[in-house]
């Protein structure tokens, strides 16, 4: 198990040394028992550190904000950033590096095992404790998770509540770390891409209906693209505005950008830019879930990039986000890439 | 039944002319409304113009209140709409809503001096008032412009700039400089502080780069210019023009309808975020 | 004017309700949503509270302003498009979601009126449903000058007692509505109201959270434009949509048009919710943003709840829904946020 003190002892060790600029953690938040990033810049402060199963954040999205951070300063501090990771965590930086978007020198990688556990689904925890509200969730001995509510601990077998990414998970401990706690146990995968069945053996018809009365809830409020690592365009498809134009731009660059999807939550609208995001993060998705999680309506849409993660492992036995070399999916071919389309 | 603020009232362009060619063009714009009825203004209003199909965008009416045939605005190609406008030919039909915003305070500034100090195309938000000023000459005291661009061609209103000259003070600058230029050579704030306006008796109304105005309303304070006496014009991104959907607030203000005319007194108590 | 009616007795008055259009939460998986209702039995009361308010209904996340097309005679065409519904009702509205639409009320209302906001505010009837317990772990209504059982902005507030629910009418347009089901309704019984008042009061203390001492808020936010405060607060904000579109008091917005044709030209301008949390809210064609970074899009989100609507319209534009709280994906708590506003030091 991964022993706290520990992790709080690397922290304090590493900011007192000067050796980053400040630690990306978990800390407890102040809604319920659910935690809040934690930005760690005095050794004083490591005390708040935490490391259970309801740190379910990945927190590489904020490597993002760091990027742009520093882009902005006039002398940035060039010390890395310090960050927290788990397995699928790690897989996100290894995307996030692979495409150059980090150098590997500019992150202080803290892997912590997820080992036999994993992280809370929120709705399966509260049917499991049946109305009783739950204070404390802890990683208990085997695959166990010790659940703290009004009336007292109880144990409950990890998974029954642990998130449904967590039940393919392909990489319980992290791929790439600086400093690693806990243990390099693997749990059993039960079934990778064990999620996709139930929708793959819906019709054509069926599956648009039901992706139909999913995207009709959609409020386009983009938490699904903010909270992921990957989507950091500057020009994304979906916004008006190029991010990245200057005072030096011409007008007509800017008039030329084509509005690819309305402001307006419609069915079409909304299923382009769903759609569109899912192509654009092929092979590039870690199925880190957060998408899913953020999404205020449930609308569940990590299917639509499990999917394509199971297309690229078929068709093209690719995996995504073990090797920082590896060339990405979409822009590599090999010649015994699969050709059936041609006709 | 309430006109609906949303819906724009149709006009057409009746001349259209080159001010500034080059990478960065001005062209102004005069437009008569397709329903006679008329659209009375105060100097330093604006109005929303309507691209049909690309969007609207507000701009100061560079025309003076005085002129009834027409509404002019001078417009910068920047984006989407305004690439549009620019597309746009003599005859062809845009929508304008308004007028939006506050005014400047002529009322008040009867038998004063009005210093007018322009940058690029700052000049076409003040053109309007200094037009008015200049038509009603007697109600005012000196009138004075002081008004510069990076280069001569990126000067807006060259015509009528040699036509003013005849009937007040012009100090005309450039930022560096170039053949046949025999003005005065550097930057509008820095022509400011030689020309030395007088605050005695004096309005000094500003507008341009965000940075010009910043240095103009430093160095009038050194000259002697007390807060009441300087005023500017902000612009910020409007949607809604009516002060409802949130855009372009500064603190408690919505520059399209508590400015965007702003006195430095008022202006200093806002929070610096434009 | 008051009544009581029995729970088992309420499709019936929605019965004869038939000439409004009728919404009420419905349960979608884990939560509830505002839907129009065409059988009267699936009205159930028995919930906490919506994701979405009821702002969507009275200020649709998409709304047609006019209608444009290039025509023959004048070149161009434009046409109005006003809201021409039925007039509805809203069942089991809380009393933060009601306050809400009375704040944006104030906006909408304000010298120059918008006609597609009024019109729809003005067809349609609130029927409130006071807390018994508040439906959030968040709720925090009662710091914002709030409460459970709060009769502003509603037509009519129902209380649960049980079995029935006592029913006050509050405007003339709670009155039609109980006119038009008279017999479902029986006169309240001596202890009933007594009953409803010490229901109402006693769910007011159960509310677990509150900003402390609000009324230094507004000054000390005064003081803290420049304040290094918002950095911090905000390096977990991600720039979502979520407090924003979720919240019942937001109404910020975009314009766009829709070209559905380009040659001859025809398309429709609507008005979109808007967000002034995403990056190019206030972004100038020019590139220039006044607010380009999380901080200063955060402190405008707390200066304008806080303090520019307080100076403006004497009143705080949150009424402590607490949906931001709960759904907020990486935890910021507008709670904790302006708690510790009063306690900074700068």
């Amino acid at each position: 198990m991964v022993n706290l003190k520990e992790l709080k002892k690397e922290a304090e060790r590493i900011l007192e040394e000067g050796k980053v600029k400040y630690i990306i953690g978990y800390e407890r938040g102040t809604n319920g028992f659910w935690p809040t990033p934690a930005f760690i810049k005095n050794p004083e402060d490591v005390e708040k550190l935490i490391w259970d199963p309801t740190c379910v954040y990945n927190l590489t999205r904020f490597l993002v904000d760091e990027k742009r951070r520093k882009a902005k300063e006039k002398k940035p501090d060039e010390r890395p950033v310090a960050i927290i990771v788990k397995g699928c965590d790690s897989r996100a930086l290894i995307i996030l590096l692979q495409e150059k978007f980090i150098n590997r020198e500019d992150v202080h990688v803290i892997g912590v095992s997820c080992e036999n556990g994993g992280v809370l689904d929120e709705k399966k925890l509260a049917r499991r404790v049946k109305g009783k509200k739950a204070l404390k969730v802890e990683f208990g001995e085997k695959d166990k998770l010790i659940v703290t509510t009004e009336e007292g601990k109880t144990e409950i077998p990890a998974e029954e509540i642990l998130a449904e990414r967590c039940l393919e998970c392909k990489a319980n401990f992290p791929v790439i770390f600086d400093v690693f706690l806990g243990e390099k146990t693997k749990r059993q995968l039960d079934n990778p891409f064990h999620s996709l069945e139930k929708i793959e053996s819906l019709s054509k018809e069926e599956r648009w209906a039901f992706w139909k009365e999913q995207f009709d809830k959609c409020i386009r409020c983009y938490a699904c693209r903010s909270v992921c690592p990957m989507c950091y365009c500057d020009e994304c498809v979906v916004d008006t505005i190029n991010f990245a134009v200057t005072a030096d731009t011409p007008a007509e660059e800017k008039a030329q950008k084509i509005k690819w999807v309305e402001k307006s939550p419609v069915s079409s609208e909304n299923f382009v830019y769903h759609l569109v995001r899912a192509i654009h993060l092929a092979g590039r998705c870690i199925d880190c879930g957060e998408c899913e999680r953020a999404c205020p309506l449930d609308i569940p849409i990590r299917l639509l990039n499990k999917k394509l993660e199971k297309e690229a492992k078929e068709l093209f036995d690719y995996e995504v986000g073990f090797d920082p070399d590896q060339p990405s999916l979409v822009s590599s071919f090999k010649d015994e890439d699969p050709e059936d389309f041609i006709k | 039944m309430n006109h609906n603020a949303y819906i724009p009232r149709l006009a057409k362009f009746i001349e259209i002319k080159e001010e500034v060619g080059g990478a960065r063009p001005i062209k102004s714009f005069r437009t008569q409304f397709i329903n006679q009825n008329g659209f009375s203004f105060r100097s330093g209003q604006c109005a929303m113009l309507s691209v049909f199909g690309k969007g609207e965008s507000m701009i100061s009416i560079s025309s003076s209140p005085l002129i009834k045939d027409y509404l002019q605005f001078s417009i910068l190609k920047m984006g989407r709409v305004t690439s549009a406008l620019h597309e746009m030919q003599v005859g062809e039909i845009i929508g304008i809503r308004g007028p939006y915003g506050n005014g400047f305070p002529m009322k008040e500034w009867k038998g004063k001096n009005l210093i007018f100090i322009g940058g690029g195309i700052g000049l076409a938000p003040i053109w309007s008032v200094l037009q008015t000023a200049l038509t009603q000459k007697e109600e005012y005291g000196d009138l004075i412009l002081i008004y510069g661009a990076r280069i001569s061609n990126d000067l807006v209103f060259k015509q009528e700039l040699s036509e003013l000259k005849k009937k007040m003070k012009v100090y005309l600058s450039v930022d560096v400089e170039e053949p046949d230029w025999d003005e005065f050579v550097g930057f509008v704030p820095v022509n400011v502080l030689e020309k030395k306006p007088s605050p005695k008796n004096a309005i000094s109304i500003t507008c341009g780069p965000p940075i010009m105005i910043k240095f103009v309303i430093q160095n009038l304070k050194a000259l002697g210019f007390e807060d009441e006496q300087i005023y500017t014009t902000v612009e910020n991104k409007m949607k809604c023009g009516i002060g409802k959907c949130g855009r372009c607030n500064i603190g408690l203000h919505y520059v399209c309808e508590d400015g965007p005319v702003y006195s430095w007194t008022e202006l200093k108590n806002l929070p610096q975020e434009y | 004017m008051e009544k009581t009616l029995l729970k088992r007795s309420f499709p019936q008055w929605v019965k004869k309700l038939s000439s409004y259009k009728i919404l009420a939460p419905v349960r979608d998986g884990d939560f509830w949503n505002y839907e129009v209702i065409d059988d009267s039995n699936s009205v159930d009361l028995n919930y906490l509270n919506t994701v979405l308010s009821p702002k969507k209904i009275i200020f649709p996340q998409r709304e047609v302003f006019l209608e444009f097309s290039s025509s023959n005679e004048e070149g161009l065409e434009i046409k109005e498009v006003l809201p021409d519904e039925k007039s509805s009702v809203i069942f089991g509205v809380r009393p933060c979601d009601a306050k809400a639409l009375t704040l944006m009320d104030k906006v909408f209302g304000d010298d120059l009126e918008d006609p597609y906001f009024l019109e729809r505010r003005n067809s349609t009837i609130l029927v409130g449903l006071a807390c018994n317990t508040p439906p959030s772990p968040n709720c925090f209504c009662l710091s914002v000058g709030g409460s459970t059982h709060s009769k502003e902005g509603l037509d009519i507030l129902l209380t649960d007692l049980g079995d029935k629910y006592f029913v006050e009418s509050l405007t003339k347009k709670g009155d039609e509505l109980i006119k038009l089901a008279k017999g479902t309704f029986q006169e309240p019984k001596p202890k009933d109201k007594p009953d409803a008042k010490k229901i109402q009061t006693d769910s007011e203390k159960k509310l677990k959270r509150q900003i402390k001492e609000i009324k230094k808020v507004t000054s000390e936010l005064k003081e803290m434009f420049d304040s290094p405060f918002w950095d911090e607060e905000s390096m977990g904000c991600i720039s979502c949509g979520i407090c924003t579109y979720l919240c019942p008091t937001c109404h910020c917005f975009d314009i766009n048009d829709e070209v559905t044709s380009s040659s001859p030209l025809k398309g429709k301008r609507v008005r979109n919710w808007d967000n002034c949390q995403f990056p190019d809210f206030t972004m100038h064609s020019s590139g220039h943003n006044p607010r380009p970074d999380k901080a200063s899009r955060l402190r405008q989100r707390i200066l304008h709840k806080f303090q520019y609507f307080v100076e403006k319209y004497q009143s705080y534009q949150c009424t402590g829904c607490g949906r931001c709280v709960s759904k907020c994906p990486v935890g910021i708590d507008i709670i904790e946020v302006v708690n510790k506003v009063k306690d900074y030091e700068s």
